[in-house]
């Protein structure tokens, strides 16, 4: 599977990237996007099987970017990982389509809980 | 548990606590007040925060501490050397899960800046900020109400 991973944060990034890999899922293909109207590209070109996206980030926000796929038609599964994790934030990111959100800081244990049924 | 009033340094504490253990590997220690400090030229990280309480967190530490800092969420061995990008990324980064923890518990602040990093020349007063430990050298962190500014 392809994921792509969009934080405007290079070290984020490669942290996440890392998280992934000590989770087990070092396997797959990873692609980066350094921030939302990127990533809306990269999903389009890439055609990633997973998004995992920060929500802050300039040019285009993760929830704009979410909105911005699902108004497409895209139906790309979607998680955010970011460092705002309120429940007001969950419901909006829920309501918006994306199947779960990490907050930072994260370990290797939150990926899996979120992504083994998906990525096995 | 939520708090109307600008974050209190309890609050901060907790969210660079969690930061310095997950993120950093590391304990975050209260700073002795008369140990000295060296603090040559530093990095200095700045994050607002928007809503019933206005203001930033500024985080302050010597360029030194700010490489070992991205050296240690990248996992970088001790003698490599990572650009001051990454650097700055990596200080700016840190902040930015504290200001999103501070965020969480503060009722009615809705909004977290992007993370803005700056190089400086001398420490913040240690009697106006939060001063922690990372290894053997001091971090400080402030909560800055706009109307301070």
């Amino acid at each position: 599977m392809k994921i792509l991973i969009a934080d405007d944060s290079k070290v984020m990034r490669q942290i996440v990237l890392r998280t992934l890999r000590q989770a087990g899922f070092g396997h797959h293909d990873f692609v980066e996007a350094v921030d939302g109207a990127d990533a809306l590209d990269k999903v389009a070109a890439e055609a990633p099987d997973l998004v995992l996206s920060d929500w802050n980030m300039p040019n285009k926000t993760g929830i704009e970017l979410l909105r911005d796929l699902r108004g497409g038609g895209s139906q790309v599964p979607f998680g955010f990982v970011t460092s705002e994790g309120s429940e007001e934030m969950r419901e909006t990111a829920k309501t918006a389509g994306a199947m779960f959100l990490i907050a930072k800081p994260f370990t290797a244990d939150h990926f899996s809980d979120e992504l083994s049924g998906m990525l096995g | 548990m939520t708090s109307t009033s600008a974050p209190d340094n309890e609050l901060v504490l907790a969210a660079i606590e969690q930061v310095w253990g997950s993120m950093l590997f590391a304990t975050a220690d209260p700073w002795p007040a008369d140990q000295p400090a060296d603090f040559g030229s530093g990095v200095q990280a700045q994050i607002e925060l928007r809503g019933d309480w206005n203001g930033r967190l500024v985080l302050t530490c010597d360029s030194d501490v700010a490489a070992q800092i991205a050296g240690a969420m990248l996992g970088a061995g001790p003698e490599e050397v990572l650009p001051a990008l990454d650097v700055h990324d990596a200080v700016g980064e840190v902040l930015n899960v504290v200001g999103g923890s501070v965020k969480g518990a503060l009722e009615g602040v809705s909004a977290l800046g992007l993370p803005g990093v700056t190089e400086c020349t001398a420490p913040p007063a240690p009697g106006d900020c939060l001063v922690v430990s990372w290894r053997d050298a001091p971090v400080y962190v402030q909560v800055v109400p706009d109307a301070a500014a």
